[in-house]
């Protein structure tokens, strides 16, 4: 019902898009693979009319269509639901409606606009409160209003751009289970994801993108998941391999009785006490929001808390700085906390060496070995850019967390603690981060790994420990089987503990 | 150089040539044509030594106060006080000179410099003190300070360094021994400007080439990155502010013992022009320099126009503005426009 014909676009010198070409068929889920930057956004830019083609037609039922604003896009019957949701949380949702969709209308269509949003949601098992404050609700619930709004167009195409990343395995179960029924009413879903096994779960038509081209556009029967691998990145990847158990070393991080508040002084992590060797990565799994983020902050003092909190044996105190500033942190959220996105590749790598020989001295820069080392680190790290001048903004997401990861690991830190540090990446950039973990791990490093993507954790974690309601559990992994995590991530306690059995079948 | 750094200086020179075309076709409407209006322009601008001399005179304080935003705001320091920390310098220079006309210059000048930059320096950190311990924002902070520091200008200009033979609300005048030396006779072209530009070129050796001038710049463009990295960004930010502060009060004190000699209650200051001519200059030393110059030759150009054509000199006020918008117009136009790159 919907195509796309011939589409190109470019940026500047960068062909984003080339001859992409494919069908969007009713009542079809239709997945949409690719690498960052292959060109799966842009795609969807252009089809939500965010961005103009350079050549090409999209046809919707035969004829061809201008897609010139969002606003237009939402008429013709196509809704987006992007990662980052357009919800104002102090408002409600009612006046969220009225400001997306609604502004201007008179009561009596405003309470029609609600009552059919109320209905659609019914229908479709997601009971909508339209007086709650958006803020108050939790993550995968304001999708479900995301996605209620953008279905309110017509629902003739559904876009919906990595939805399972911020929810729960729960909740992306029954976002699967709504999309399944919305396609049986006749909605053209196009699923974005990284992920292959969701694609898998839910998808009956795949259009994989590799640089700007299509390579392979139709029924996902008959792929295997090494098949679309190989399309997707032109080469097979290679897994993560943890290697052989070390002998437990020292305790490097040491976590006693350490509780954390926020500002409105409610307890955001209750009491936690975690050991981690040398030679060994410790993972906590967790939902987002149960206090993951508020132990990382206190363990690179960036939060008071209560406790005692120990690097490389220094116990908090006036020597902890220089210790905490000696840990390899890759922080969650990268553009806002690992990198400074106006200044070059040079500049942020050398961020951590910067005082240091010999590379300054009295405090005078040598800028021809910073440039030397930064264009080592580059090289080392497979760090693609133009060169070390180039500013961090201008690189793609896994090229802004290689950066991260070649100023934090080069150092070769003894403890490290990264958070999340695959989210957003490609399968080939995630394989790249995850082996430098393992790698820091075989020199001997502490690494603590907290990671909302259970498969990624035990992919390469020794030990996973879950936190949930600011409380860490006894360590789940290898002992205890996913669903007994899973449960522990929820919050409940499963009835019998460590009864793990075919643990390493659910390994993917 | 990088290409960078080129296209922005060929975007703010677009961006000049844009804003003379506009106001040229202005006037041309007005009635006065380019071809009368730009020779007229450039001969008061630079049309010989002496004119020269008068564009370079005004350029220096514009360039001082320029460099003290820029330093600032390049540390996200949004210091818009330079206006009342070159007021403190100026008064300090003046206020303490009169009082000590007769100590031997040599020693006098440049330990009555070292105290107006202190003086400077001091009602900068009032800002910064207020903003680490109360959270309250510089730029608010800043600008509040410049309505007290006019108003402390304006007390002791009329009481405690009034001048008794005059009714006028004006300080005495400075002992020669305590004015600067001139470089060109009949010109008010002073050796303080010279410091300044010897200044200018200091600080652009220092951020580029010191530790400190880069911690500076990690600190401008993301603190939590520089948090995280062990820079100590409170200091930086705090030193970033010294040295704004300390430079704007220098330039107080070089104008009032280089050109003006004594204080008035209507003592033109250069600090808000300051910001235009960082922001113009992109807040690079050099641009800054350039930026400064251009203003000057803008100032002394109208003065010109006004002289010989009888257009108001507000014109070159109108020209600065225009210039200062459309870059910075064009410097939010070329943010927007950077290839956008997918999650």
């Amino acid at each position: 019902m919907l195509s796309l014909e011939g589409i190109a676009k470019a940026f500047g010198a960068t062909q984003a898009l080339d001859d992409v070409s494919f069908t969007l068929e009713r009542g079809s889920i239709h997945g949409l693979l690719g690498e960052n930057g292959a060109g799966k956004t842009t795609v969807m830019r252009i089809l939500f009319g965010l961005e103009r083609p350079d050549r090409g037609v999209i046809r919707i039922a035969g004829t061809a269509v201008r897609i010139t604003s969002a606003r237009q896009a939402r008429a013709l019957g196509i809704g987006m639901v992007h990662q980052h949701f357009a919800l104002v949380p102090s408002l409600s949702v009612a006046e969220n409606l009225v400001l997306a969709l609604g502004a201007g209308l008179a009561g009596g269509r405003q309470a029609a606009l609600q009552a059919r949003i109320a209905n659609l949601g019914a229908e479709l098992g997601w009971p909508i409160d339209l007086r709650a404050r958006v803020g108050d609700l939790a993550v995968g619930q304001q999708q479900r209003l995301e996605i209620l709004k953008a279905l309110l167009g017509g629902g003739q195409v559904l876009i919906l751009d990595e939805p399972t990343a911020p929810l729960t395995p729960l909740e992306a179960a029954d976002l699967f289970r709504v999309v399944k029924v919305l396609a049986s009413r006749g909605t053209a879903v196009v699923f974005i994801s990284h992920k292959l096994a969701e694609v898998e779960a839910v998808c009956d038509r795949l259009t994989i993108l590799r640089r700007g081209r299509v390579v392979m556009s139709g029924p996902l029967a008959g792929m295997t998941r090494g098949r679309i691998t190989e399309l997707m990145i032109g080469a097979a990847v290679v897994a993560p391999v943890r290697g052989a158990a070390r002998p437990p070393g020292a305790v490097l991080l040491d976590l006693e009785q350490v509780s954390v508040a926020d500002r409105q002084r409610r307890e955001r992590v209750h009491r936690v006490a975690l050991q981690v060797r040398a030679g060994e990565i410790v993972g906590i799994a967790g939902v987002d929001g149960n206090g993951q983020t508020e132990l990382v902050r206190a363990i690179l003092g960036q939060a008071p808390a209560s406790g005692t909190i120990a690097i490389e044996g220094v116990a908090s105190g006036a020597a902890h700085g220089a210790t905490r500033e000696r840990l390899g942190v890759i922080p969650e959220d990268r553009q806002q906390d690992g990198l400074a996105l106006a200044l070059s590749l040079t500049e942020n790598l050398l961020m951590k060496a910067r005082n240091q020989a010999p590379f300054s001295s009295c405090g005078w820069r040598h800028r021809a070995r910073w440039q030397a080392q930064a264009q080592a680190l580059i090289a080392d790290y497979d760090i693609r850019a133009s060169g070390p001048e180039q500013p961090a903004v201008s690189l793609s997401g896994g090229n802004q967390q290689k950066v991260v990861i070649a100023r934090e690991l080069s150092p070769q830190p003894l403890v490290v603690v990264a958070v999340n540090p695959t989210r957003g990446l490609d399968l080939g950039a995630t394989a790249s981060v995850m082996h430098r973990l393992l790698a820091a791990r075989a020199r001997g490093a502490a690494v603590l790994l907290v990671h909302s993507d259970l498969d990624e954790l035990m992919q390469v974690a020794d030990r996973i420990l879950v936190m949930s309601s600011g409380h860490l559990s006894d360590s789940t992994w290898p002992a205890c089987t996913r669903e007994h995590i899973g449960a522990l991530m929820l919050g409940e306690q499963p009835a019998v503990a460590g009864t793990g059995t075919g643990v390493g079948a659910q390994r993917p | 150089m990088s290409a960078r750094a080129l296209r922005s200086i060929a975007v703010t020179l677009g961006a000049a040539l844009l804003g003379i075309i506009g106001v040229l076709a202005g006037l041309w409407c007005a009635g006065y044509p380019p071809a009368t209006v730009v020779p007229t322009w450039l001969a008061a601008a630079a049309g010989n030594e002496l004119h020269l001399a008068g564009s370079l005179q005004q350029a220096g304080p514009l360039l001082c106060a320029g460099l003290a935003t820029a330093v600032a705001f390049r540390a996200n320091a949004l210091n818009i006080g330079v206006e009342g920390q070159y007021l403190l310098g100026a008064i300090t220079y003046v206020g303490i000179g009169v009082h000590v006309g007769h100590a031997p210059g040599v020693v006098m000048i440049p330990l009555l410099l070292l105290l107006a930059m202190a003086s400077g320096a001091g009602w900068a950190l009032i800002a910064f003190v207020l903003e680490r311990t109360r959270s309250v924002p510089i730029v608010l902070s800043t600008i509040l300070l410049n309505f007290i520091a006019v108003a402390l200008v304006s007390y002791l200009i009329e009481g405690p360094l009034h001048d008794p033979v005059t009714s006028a609300p004006q300080t005495e005048q400075l002992a020669p021994g305590l004015r600067l030396p001139v470089l060109i006779a009949g010109t008010t072209l002073h050796v303080g400007v010279l410091v300044i530009a010897a200044l200018a070129v200091v600080l652009w050796v220092a951020q580029s080439r010191t530790v400190f001038g880069y911690e500076l710049a990690v600190v401008g463009a993301n603190e939590r990155v520089a948090r995280l990295t062990g820079i100590r960004v409170e200091r930086v930010r705090g030193l970033a502010m010294a040295i704004s502060g300390a430079l704007a009060g220098l330039g107080g004190a070089l104008q009032q013992a280089g050109v003006t000699h004594y204080m008035s209650d209507g003592s033109v200051s250069y600090g808000y022009a300051g910001i235009a001519v960082a922001l113009l200059g992109q807040l690079h030393p050099l641009g800054v320099a350039a930026a400064a110059l251009y203003f000057g030759m803008l100032d002394s150009g109208s003065a010109g126009l006004e002289r010989h054509l009888d257009i108001p000199h507000d014109v070159g006020d109108i020209l600065k503005g225009v210039v200062t918008l459309v870059v910075l117009i064009a410097a939010v136009v070329q943010w927007r426009r950077r290839p956008w790159s997918g999650p």
